[in-house]
């Protein structure tokens, strides 16, 4: 009995280092119960006076009571049901043991709980034998109900998600069922020594069965049986690798995907330091995205992935772990490659052509009008080539987030384009606001507007064939949204290009004319906005785009 | 000739094994010593010896109390250097950066020396239990965190001026004291008195010393010590009226006859040798001088033991 004090005392002061682990107060709790019956078994034990011994046998109910509920407590919190560890339920939980305790103290006035006490001997020892009352056998049944309760879960662990952790995992088994062994075995007479129980000593065994267990792979209980199957089937059918580490970074868990990213068997990895597993996993951030890419794999088969990271807490928000998930980027990286390729052809190699033909041409012995349509031609290649790097811009600027431009600067900007390329076109500006407590001209919108508004107003001027071509820009600034509106007074635009733009895509036999209205669909569509092409009453276009209001960050 | 080099790289040899022997020896013993003066197990020891100062002046028979003070004594302070390795860092970088390399495994030498500490208090019964629980739990109430979380006007009795140091002294003075005499069943006398009053002076006087090495650390956590609040000049003078204090005690103990001629000579050297350390406080080295204000215990224990060994 003194070596189940020395061990319940020292697991209980190692296990209260441990507060901060799920599990770890209860488990402290319980085993300062333990310590406590034990203590006072001792005292009883040496007590001379049968008074004296009926005191410490009272007083041992202290500790007693509390180990069932401490038990219960710590398999929930232990096994991820921390949900359940709250004050109410606590006190709920400690009533019939705090009844215990006042029968015990009042006994000689009801006999609840001992029907009758008297000193026997025993191998030549004078001890206490007591017979039990009815609410000895209520105590009796709720504390194998608490016990029976709490090891459940912890049985459920032991059975599946523990398996890889086979070491520990006998731990969670014999520190479950040996203290519930021992006092099965006293009850029925089954023990060496008569009147002497030896649960506090199995109680001692589980303590620190369980402190061993506490600290390494506490994870392994966040699944609970409700949900298990549902969120097991989530993680493993997702998209993206994932792997579960535990707040001392090891590995306890990942899917398929993650296996086959880091082409690894986790049967091998799990219960491995991550670092030893994951590459890079040292440079990783405590939460949120690495800021480079985790490149996998040699030669083609080499794969490029985002790694984020997600911290797991419990429901007092105590940290658990994380979740390392990999997504695979490597064709979004392809793609982005392609386009800047793009971009340096269309900047340089078709610039450089077009200029060639547009200087040749001029040496051309032939008649004038040939040569002038080889330069207009020449022309609209490289109108076409400013257009596509429009639409390269718009994609740059699009990934750039956290970047805006003030509202007036923006219109400002395109009119004073449009009234130096087309002089003769009449622009008229307006910046309004839809409620009086919004400032419109300084009203911040995303970079990807300019060329979006840039666009709709060279096509509104550019195609402008009336004798007195105008442009007229309305901009209309609300609580969350800016519109702009911008009207013409020329021919319109074609229903084929209109169907296009709202069909998303083209053929070979039904397209556009050239980039210009693609790019003021993708350009408002990267903004989060919205396009609406109509005809204008009298001829001519309404080209609306609404896109909402950014928070106010200078470019 | 020929032989002389031969003879000479002997002779290099044997200094070379001389020397590394010594060498390992030297740096053996300097680990010894790091570890008996950093993991508080030479405090253990003085405490030993302090309990059986108590016994030797209550004249109670022989008992496991010094056991289990040197394991209590053992666990609370290792306990309380490894929850403040971080702030030690400031005042002790070298004894913090011991503590922390070691953290793990003195929290469990702690946890098992109170284990067994509390075990064998047990056979002494529940006062001797209720002695042992004592220094434990007044050092939760001395150093744990939590205290201010359960309310915001309860300030850590670490911080309070006298407080603190009077909460040290008074968890010691009972220890060294009720142990001893609960584990013989012992009656209370005034012997009993004097030797709690006077353990209680010398605990105060042995918190106080090292508060002067701590007042840059003490002073940025915001702990209020004689030193930080007075300066070390009259943290010297009010030192030197505790030690004063204790000369009456005992005195008055002696014409009172509770204490023999003896047993008072002993502590009274003891005191002698106190004075002599405070008189150099604040001039020489502060952890030099901690380690020789607990080493007082040891003179008394030398002026008892020794007429009896001459005898």
């Amino acid at each position: 009995m003194l070596v189940a004090v020395v061990v319940g005392m020292t697991a209980a002061l190692l296990a209260w280092r441990e507060r901060q682990e799920p599990g770890a107060v209860p488990l402290t709790a319980m085993l300062a119960g333990q310590v406590w019956w034990s203590v006072f078994f001792i005292f009883e034990y040496h007590a001379p006076t049968l008074a004296e011994k009926v005191f410490y046998s009272d007083v041992q109910w202290v500790g007693v009571v509390v180990i069932p509920v401490a038990w219960l407590l710590f398999a929930l919190e232990y096994t991820g049901r921390d949900r359940y560890v709250r004050p109410r339920y606590i006190a709920l939980l400690s009533l019939v043991p705090a009844v215990t305790v006042v029968l015990a103290a009042t006994n000689d006035y009801h006999d609840l709980l001992y029907l009758d006490t008297r000193l026997v001997t025993e191998g030549g020892r004078v001890v206490l034998d007591r017979v039990g009352g009815p609410w000895y056998w209520v105590i009796t049944g709720y504390t194998y109900l608490l016990g029976l309760l709490g090891s459940i879960p912890l049985l459920g662990l032991v059975r599946s998600d523990a398996v890889p952790f086979r070491g520990q995992s006998l731990g969670l088994l014999v520190g479950t069922l040996a203290p519930w062994a021992s006092n099965v075995l006293f009850l029925v007479g089954a023990v060496p020594v008569p009147n002497l129980d030896p649960t506090p000593v199995f109680f001692a065994v589980s303590g620190v069965a369980y402190l061993g267990a506490i600290t390494r792979f506490r994870l392994l209980g966040t699944s609970p049986s409700a949900n298990h199957r549902a969120r097991r089937l989530v993680f493993e059918r997702m998209r993206e690798g994932a792997v579960v580490v535990d707040r001392h970074d090891y590995v306890v868990d990942m899917n398929e995907q993650a296996a086959e990213i880091l082409d690894i068997d986790p049967r091998d990895v799990l219960g491995d330091p991550a670092t030893e597993v994951i590459p890079r996993y040292e440079h990783l951030p405590e939460e949120g995205r690495a800021s480079r890419h985790l490149t996998l794999g040699e030669g083609i088969q080499t794969r490029q992935y985002d790694a984020t990271v997600t911290a797991v807490d419990d429901f007092h928000g105590r940290s658990l772990g994380g979740v390392i998930s990999f997504h695979d980027v490597s064709d979004h990286l392809r793609r982005q490659q392609r386009l800047e390729v793009l971009n340096r052809v269309l900047r340089h190699n078709i610039r450089t052509e077009t200029n060639l033909i547009y200087g040749n041409a001029d040496l051309i012995d032939a008649e004038g009008d040939h040569v002038d349509a080889i330069k207009a031609g020449a022309m609209r290649i490289e109108e076409i080539s400013d257009k596509a790097r429009d639409v390269i811009d718009i994609f740059e600027r699009g990934r750039q987030s956290g970047r805006s431009l003030t509202l007036s600067g923006v219109l400002e900007e395109c009119v004073a384009t449009l009234r130096e390329e087309y002089p003769s076109v009449t622009v008229d500006l307006e910046i309004e606001s839809a409620v009086d407590s919004v400032d419109a001209s300084g009203a911040a919108v995303s970079p990807v507007l300019t060329s979006v508004v840039k666009n709709v107003v060279e096509n509104a001027a550019e195609h402008n064939d009336a004798a007195d071509p105008w442009v007229r820009i309305r901009a209309t600034c609300a609580e969350e949204t800016v519109e702009i509106s911008v009207a013409d007074n020329g021919p319109g635009i074609s229903d084929h290009e209109r169907t296009a733009l709202e069909r998303g895509n083209e053929t070979p036999l039904d397209h556009g004319s050239g980039l210009g209205l693609w790019l003021i669909a993708w350009g408002a569509e990267m903004a989060d906005g919205d396009l609406e092409i109509d005809d204008r009453e009298g001829g001519g276009t309404v080209v609306t785009v609404r896109v909402p209001r950014l928070a106010p960050v200078e470019e | 000739m020929s032989q002389e080099p031969t003879y000479a790289s002997d002779e290099r040899g044997a200094n070379g094994r001389t020397e590394r022997i010594v060498e390992l020896l030297t740096s053996t013993g300097e680990r010894a010593g790091t570890a008996l003066v950093y993991s508080s197990a030479y405090l253990a020891a003085i405490a030993t010896v302090e309990v059986a100062i108590a016994m030797a002046l209550l004249s109670l028979s022989p008992n496991p109390a010094p056991v289990v003070v040197g394991l209590v004594t053992f666990a609370v302070y290792t306990n309380d250097r490894v929850a403040d390795a971080d702030t030690d860092a400031v005042s002790d970088p070298e004894r913090a950066a011991f503590v922390r390399r070691h953290r793990d495994a003195l929290y469990l030498l702690a946890s098992i020396a109170y284990g067994l500490a509390v075990a064998i208090s047990v056979l002494g019964g529940p006062v001797a239990l209720a002695v042992t629980l004592l220094p434990g739990v007044f050092w939760v109430a001395y150093a744990a965190d939590w205290i201010p979380n359960v309310s915001p006007h309860v300030r850590r009795l670490k911080e309070v001026l006298v407080v603190n140091s009077l909460v040290v002294a008074l968890a010691w003075a009972t220890t060294l004291t009720a142990l001893p005499v609960a584990f013989t069943d012992a009656a209370i006398t005034p012997g009993t008195a004097v030797v709690f009053a006077y353990f209680l002076l010398r605990s105060f006087v042995d918190t106080e010393i090292p508060n002067v090495g701590d007042i840059e650390a003490d002073r940025a956590i915001g702990v209020a010590t004689l030193p930080v609040a007075f300066g070390v000049p009259a943290t010297r003078r009010a030192l030197y009226a505790v030690d004063l204090l204790t000369v009456v005690l005992v005195a008055a103990a002696v014409v009172t006859g509770v204490l023999a001629t003896g047993p008072a000579v002993a502590l009274g050297a003891g005191v002698a040798y106190s004075l002599v350390v405070t008189g150099l406080l604040g001039r020489v080295d502060t952890d030099a001088l901690e380690l020789a204000s607990e080493c007082e215990y040891l003179v008394v224990a030398a002026a008892l033991v020794g007429p009896l060994l001459v005898a």
